[in-house]
């Protein structure tokens, strides 16, 4: 899977690199408006990651150039400007979702494996983790081929770690994708979640694949 | 007070005092200069009658006519002086109180000395005085409203550059970005005033796009730090080899981060209320939004064992941005779940007129009125940022809403009357 990284902080794009490549994607980035333009005109990406800011022109150009090369590259805008404006005009051009700065990087990835998943829907919507099968089409659950039932939210809370697996991830990251921006404060509340989704799998046969990491957060993986 | 009330109060008690007396004034030198006259004419009666007397060594005959008496008296030798007087008597023909002027003087007659008394009717005189006074005041009265009348248009035409501007500053608006129209006047105060009133407001306009771009420039500069942090954040953690105390620290920083961008966020989006950018307003339905918000924390609400009791209205339908609504609504329901306490309640009632909010929580310790206000919470120590009533508050201000926080103890009571 290549990814192209479109975003003119090095810091904030080399953050992203680490993170993808370790998920197994293959990373490219382009730091200013004409690289990125380059870039496109000459490869496909599964997945480009697009700041609007950039040092040379707008994201927003870049994605009317992709659009009217009839390029099939999902596109990921992500922007400090958080405007209505912005991600209204990014969605109408095309783009398939919006990110604001700051995000989390588990967010990044999740979000990006969502695009790849709708970009060949053709193929497989299926997402298989040991026994553990998630039809992302159907959003179903099966474990060693029985049905698992779940709640919306236990649901997505499951794909979140299954497309974050083997990675630690933060209380607020899982606190602000299944809520949103509004729980701000106190989010200890996370816990009892966890351990209801962690007592339904285990009920189901399956090893206690959520592991808490020093109160930092969680990790999903198989030891 | 009116300016034009003001003026017109002076004006009518000044004119109102000169008139009185000016009017005692004349009335005075009317009648001394008719009275004269009546003299004048006694004077040449008594001339008549010593005439007379000179020549035929007798006295005239008396005569009674309507408006002149003629009599004489014999004097016993006490001497008289010559007198002039105006006295009232009472006429037999006019059947009324009538004022005469009478002039007394002595005249001798072959050794005798005889008093003479011609007297003149004054009625006609006062008669005259008064008709003049009531000619003079009649006029004096008319002029004076007529000028009033003037004045009032004139002065209302005279103001007019200065009620235009005035109207102009009310309407003026710093986030509607329209220049004063100010009118062209050749009353030199009203040019004055209009030149510096544009000159404050385009310095007031320019002040506050200065301003207002500094804000956004810095929030969207801080965005990107933040992007940084947090992304590294993410990447230590998941460092093979932490140490639990290390885990903890970063933690602690993780969240810290997460608060700092979350002020950012609030503050970003109050200020881009203050700019009115988000005019576009569409039909929502209350109902639907509150539904979907619920659900959406329905985990949290049973996570805390919460009873929820819910009670929207079908037809609750407000103009306005929807994504206002989705803020509003969501501040008020999470607010309702984050301050409650275990085992608490929950009740929505939404009508079309109000949505009501009445949750249990804690005692508050700020004075409730100040909990609108930014960065008041009810709990100082709370990790909560406290400008989530401040957005509503702005929120409602901006769609007309009233809103009202009342504690009953235990109950925290949010109201909002639409319309």
């Amino acid at each position: 899977m290549k990814i192209l990284i479109i975003e003119d902080e090095k810091a904030l794009s080399e953050s992203m690199v680490t993170y993808l490549t370790s998920e197994s994607y293959l990373c490219e980035i382009a730091a200013d408006y004409t690289t990125a333009l380059n870039k496109i005109d000459c490869y496909d990406y599964d997945c480009i990651i697009l700041d609007i800011m950039l040092p040379g022109g707008s994201g927003l150009q870049i994605l009317k150039e992709l659009k009217a090369n009839h390029k099939l590259d999902g596109v990921l805008i992500i922007s400090a400007k958080n405007s209505i404006d912005d991600r209204v005009a990014g969605l109408q051009l095309g783009a398939d979702d919006y990110l604001s700065k700051p995000f989390h990087l588990s967010e990044l990835s999740a979000r990006i494996a969502a695009i790849i998943r709708r970009r060949n829907f053709n193929g497989n919507t299926q997402i298989k983790f040991n026994d553990l099968i998630i039809d992302t089409q159907a959003k179903l659950i099966t474990l060693k081929n029985v049905p698992l039932e779940l709640t919306r939210k236990e649901y997505e809370l499951l794909l979140y770690f299954v497309s974050n697996k083997g990675r630690v991830i933060s209380k607020n990251a899982i606190a602000e994708h299944l809520w949103g921006d509004d729980m701000e404060g106190n989010i200890d509340f996370i816990y009892t979640h966890i351990k209801n989704l962690r007592k339904k799998l285990m009920e189901a046969g399956e090893a206690d694949y959520i592991k808490s990491v020093y109160g930092m957060g969680y990790k999903f993986a198989t030891q | 007070m009116k300016l034009l009330t003001k003026y017109n109060r002076v004006n009518i008690i000044a004119t109102i005092i000169a008139l009185l007396v000016s009017g005692i004034c004349y009335y005075f030198f009317i009648r001394y200069e008719l009275i004269s006259q009546l003299d004048k004419d006694l004077k040449v009666e008594e001339m008549e009658i010593i005439d007379y007397v000179t020549l035929h060594r007798t006295l005239p005959n008396a005569s009674s006519y309507k408006d002149q008496k003629i009599g004489f008296e014999l004097l016993n030798n006490e001497p008289i002086n010559r007198t002039v007087t105006s006295k009232d008597i009472f006429s037999r023909e006019e059947n009324e109180k009538i004022t005469i002027r009478e002039l007394v003087f002595p005249v001798q007659v072959m050794d005798k000395n005889f008093k003479v008394m011609i007297s003149k009717s004054q009625q006609e005189t006062n008669d005259l005085i008064q008709s003049i006074l009531l000619i003079t005041f009649t006029i004096v009265i008319a002029l004076l409203l007529v000028l009033s009348i003037i004045n009032r248009f004139l002065l209302n035409k005279l103001w007019q550059p200065f009620n235009a501007t005035l109207l102009q500053l009310k309407q003026f608006n710093l986030t509607g970005k329209k220049e004063l129209q100010l009118e062209q006047t050749r009353i030199n105060e009203f040019a004055d005033l209009n030149l510096a009133v544009g000159i404050m407001s385009n310095r007031v306009n320019q002040d506050y796009e200065s301003l207002k771009s500094f804000t956004e420039n810095a929030s969207h500069e801080i965005q990107t730090p933040l992007a940084i942090i947090q992304s590294k954040l993410e990447l230590l953690m998941q460092s093979e080899n932490l140490e639990e105390e290390q885990g903890r620290n970063l933690q602690s920083i993780q969240e810290a981060c997460t608060r700092l961008s979350k002020l950012n966020q609030s503050l970003v989006l109050l200020t881009k209320m203050d700019n009115q950018q988000f005019q576009q307003k569409e039909l929502i339905n209350a109902g639907k939004i509150i539904n979907r918000l619920i659900k959406n924390y329905e985990e949290l609400i049973t996570v805390k064992q919460i009873t929820i009791a819910i009670n929207l209205a079908e037809d609750c339908d407000l103009t306005m941005n929807e994504m206002m609504a989705d803020i509003l609504f969501s501040n008020l329901v999470t607010n309702a779940i984050k301050h409650n306490i275990a085992n608490g309640t929950i009740d929505v009632t939404l009508t079309r007129q109000q949505l009501i909010i009445r949750n249990t929580g804690p005692d508050l310790s700020t004075n409730p009125a100040e909990l609108f206000e930014r960065f008041k919470k009810g709990n100082q120590g709370s990790a909560s940022l406290g400008l989530g009533l401040s957005i509503v508050k702005k929120i409602c201000e901006q769609n007309n809403f009233s809103v009202e926080y009342r504690f009953e103890k235990p109950l925290h009571i949010v109201s909002i009357q639409f319309s």
